[in-house]
């Protein structure tokens, strides 16, 4: 059947076709829709499927599964393999029963992301298989394969789809059928212990399979032919799709090498390749992985890349960037371009917090206690919406650094600076993900910080995922919902409270409390994230005096300045979402709730 | 044919892509492919979505080569117009979303200069949201759609639209972007 996928989809549908029994993954872009899209088939309801707590619970679990037999899945961005990787480098080691595949999706740019780390070299490192598709097509593919060569090898296989795959689409001839077996359960063996002699042991095997892998037939990894060409492009991921479409632009016949599988890497084709080739152009996205594999095995100054300065080091390799390299390298020249340039100066639109959205109120609340103190405070952000509280008006997001970092540094921060207040902002999923054992950190070395938890109800930023303090699984199914609040007085803070942050009074007031406590103190601001909660009413203004005062405050999307009236504030009924707080920063009242209906 | 869809996230462009690589498909083409914005940009960046049928192996347009740009805010039209082929097409809504710094002072919204810079290098159709109520909310992506196959700006029919409409959007929002995509459809036979 001929199907429309996003790239992740086809994943998801691949994972399906194979079989697989257990999927686990943690939200994270771009790779967030593969187990959204699995956990809407109606398969999912004879299989285990789970957001788990992090990418590392999510590795093990999967991994008890793969013991026992069963295909699994698991799923993360690039830098939840950072989370992972104590299970998936010794999993290298350890091995599988049921095919396991880890897809890591990386993002070039980084679009969405902290990094710009390539899960290629990654995988090297650990020794485990990598793919990497140039499509959605392809990803489908790859992905049921990936399965079989995990149980050939007895081993994991990481799938590497980057942002321009993951999130793009293409018509996919999809399969009904699925694979059927029959897992014999867990079979106690002294091989799933890591015990030192056995790491030796495996070092070996792995170092010999995968020696031996360089000198295969994969299919995915493949040269295309150019009798004339004296020269040859080698390309891995969507870099390969881009440059079949710059060669056919340019009508150019090159020969080429599809590197599908960097690792192992095509030694054998790689070597047959470069024979009879003056020079090998590199086009690659992130680290030169490619490029070092075959300097690795080719001699002397044939292959030009990011060492030659020929491709750049950082950001996506679009069609342009392409082509240029391309007829820079043949001599073409620069090819100029057709595109209109258009010379107004437009305004930058970077993402903003939602109208409505809570974590603005929460920022609002905090700052304000900050200055109604009139101490020195360092505001320690996250990873998630609230990130984009560091943007103007708000301002609150001083360091960021990683998922549960903000705890973390707050503390340092703190220890560095007594004359600081260091405060950590961090969501509630982030909090499960990895914020927990910052805070028990906090309690148990003394830590004066306060941290505050901005409890929305739901993974905002990837699209509105459940997570454990939500009381709903994946599937929609309910469970046991676990209370931020109960979790922070057990792990022993010592002033925990809970409030609205729209009600901005009394959340400013609890926020000095905290601030005024020595020790570890937490407060809990619950709102739901307004992709998960009815708009309750609209706000408008009357008669505005032109202050500015609601856009300088708060930065609403939603409040803008009407040129047609000299400057005074208008409210977008479209986007406002009733949050209310502009009503209350309005000094000169003038911003009411609007009657009628919303 | 290679389409440019631009606006503001959370107006809805990602399903308005959707829609026309599914039409493609439904009308016969062998494969549509879309590349999209999804991520941090959703929340009120800018975004685009690509959508190519035939003869390509990557789903993103190069500049200058878009046939069609489908714009759903005027200052984003501005910024896309790179992608569009000299003399190319656009429905663009006049729909104005000021950045939180254009409110704040640090940035211009020169809206004249922007409709300037737009018709200078495309051949557009300007639609009004004061005039059309479905480019004020959630069906302003249908009623765009409706404008380009209307216009006869895109080689897809409307059955097939439709039909696309059928399978990708919920049942009970179904009828309210039929109506908004029909809406479209006269807007721009007027």
């Amino acid at each position: 059947m001929k199907m429309n996928l996003l790239g992740n989809a086809a994943i998801a549908m691949g994972a399906k076709a194979a079989g697989v029994r257990f999927a686990a993954g943690y939200p994270g872009t771009p790779s967030t829709e593969i187990m959204e899209t699995l956990s809407k088939t109606e398969y999912a309801k004879n299989i285990h499927m789970e957001w788990s707590i992090n990418e590392k619970a999510a590795a093990e679990a999967a991994a008890g599964a793969a013991y026992s037999g069963q295909r699994v899945l698991v799923t993360m961005k690039q830098v939840g393999l950072n989370v992972a990787s104590d299970p998936v480098m010794c999993l290298a080691y350890i091995g599988v029963k049921g095919g396991m595949v880890i897809v890591v999706a990386d993002d070039p740019g980084p679009i969405s992301s902290q990094t710009e780390q390539d899960t290629r070299a990654f995988a090297a490192y650990a020794h485990i298989p990598v793919l990497d598709p140039s499509s959605p097509e392809e990803a489908y593919e790859m992905t049921k394969y990936a399965f079989t060569l995990s149980e050939k090898i007895g081993r994991p296989v990481i799938l590497r789809p980057t942002t321009k795959v993951c999130h793009a689409s293409a018509t996919v001839e999809v399969s009904d059928e699925v694979y059927e077996y029959n897992p014999d359960g867990f079979v106690k063996n002294p091989k799933w212990v890591i015990f030192p002699p056995l790491s030796y042991r495996r070092h070996i095997e792995n170092f010999k399979i995968y020696n031996t892998m360089e000198q295969d037939d994969c299919e995915y990894n493949r040269a295309c032919a150019a009798p004339e060409s004296k020269i040859g492009i080698v390309t891995g991921g969507v870099t390969t799709a881009i440059v079949s479409d710059v060669l056919r632009d340019l009508d150019l016949k090159i020969k080429r090498l599809i590197v599908g599988r960097p690792y192992p890497f095509p030694t054998a084709k790689a070597l047959d390749f470069a024979e009879n080739v003056d020079e090998i152009l590199v086009l690659e996205e992130l680290e030169p992985f490619i490029e070092e594999q075959l300097q690795r095995i080719i001699p002397g100054d044939k292959i030009k890349g990011k060492y030659t300065e020929t491709v750049p080091t950082a950001g996506e390799l679009r069609y342009e960037n392409i082509k240029n390299i391309i007829c820079g390298f043949l001599g073409l020249g620069e090819r100029a371009e057709t595109a209109c340039v258009c010379d107004v100066t437009l305004p930058g639109r970077a993402p903003v917090l939602c109208a409505g959205c809570p974590h603005r109120a929460s920022f609002y609340a905090v700052k304000s206690a900050v200055k109604n103190r009139g101490k020195k405070a360092v505001y320690c952000g996250d990873i998630g919406c609230y990130t984009l509280g560091n943007a103007k008006p708000l301002e609150t997001t001083d360091t960021c650094l990683c998922m549960g970092g903000g705890v973390t540094v707050a503390q340092g921060i703190s220890s560095a600076n007594p004359d600081t207040d260091a405060i950590a902002f961090i969501g509630d999923s982030t909090f499960f993900a990895s914020g927990m054992t910052g805070v028990a950190n906090a309690v148990y070395n003394r830590h004066n910080i306060t941290v505050c938890i901005l409890d929305n109800r739901t993974t905002a930023m990837t699209g509105g995922q459940p997570h454990p303090g939500t009381g709903k699984t994946i599937l929609k199914e309910d469970t046991v919902k676990i209370e931020i609040a109960g979790v922070l007085t057990a792990l022993g803070v010592g002033y925990v409270k809970e409030c609205n942050p729209f009600d901005l009074e009394a959340a400013t007031a609890t926020a000095i409390e905290a601030l005024d406590y020595d020790g570890v103190s937490c407060i809990v601001f619950k709102a739901p994230c307004i992709a998960v909660a009815p708009k309750p009413c609209v706000y408008e203004v009357i008669d505005c005096i032109g202050c500015r005062r609601c856009i300088n405050e708060i930065g609403c999307p939603a409040i803008s300045l009407n040129s047609d009236s000299g400057g005074n504030a208008v409210i977008d009924t479209q986007s406002c979402y009733g949050c209310g707080i502009c009503e209350t920063v309005c000094k000169p009242g003038k911003i009411h709730k609007a009657g009628g209906a919303v | 044919m290679n389409i440019l869809i631009c606006g503001v996230g959370g107006q809805g462009t990602v399903l308005a892509s959707k829609i026309l690589a599914e039409s493609a498909v439904i009308d016969g083409s062998n494969v549509a492919r879309t590349g999209e914005t999804i991520g941090m940009s959703q929340r009120g960046g800018s975004v685009v979505s690509h959508v190519r049928t035939e003869g390509c192996d990557s789903p993103y347009i190069p500049l200058g080569e878009a046939d069609l740009l489908i714009a759903f805010e005027k200052c984003e039209a501005a910024r896309s117009i790179p992608f569009l082929k000299k003399g190319g097409k656009a429905i663009v809504s006049m729909t104005e979303i000021k950045p939180v710094a254009v409110s704040l002072g640090v940035m211009d919204y020169n809206s004249e200069a922007m409709e300037r810079c737009i018709n200078e290098h495309s051949e557009a159709v300007f639609l009004n949201p004061a005039d059309n109520e479905f480019l004020q909310g959630k069906c302003a992506n249908t009623f765009l759609l409706g404008a380009a196959v209307g216009n006869g700006l895109i080689n897809i029919s409307e059955n097939a639209v439709k039909e696309a409409m059928k399978r990708l959007i919920k049942p009970k929002f179904y009828d309210i972007n039929i109506k908004a995509f029909e809406a479209g459809m006269k807007a721009c036979q007027e």
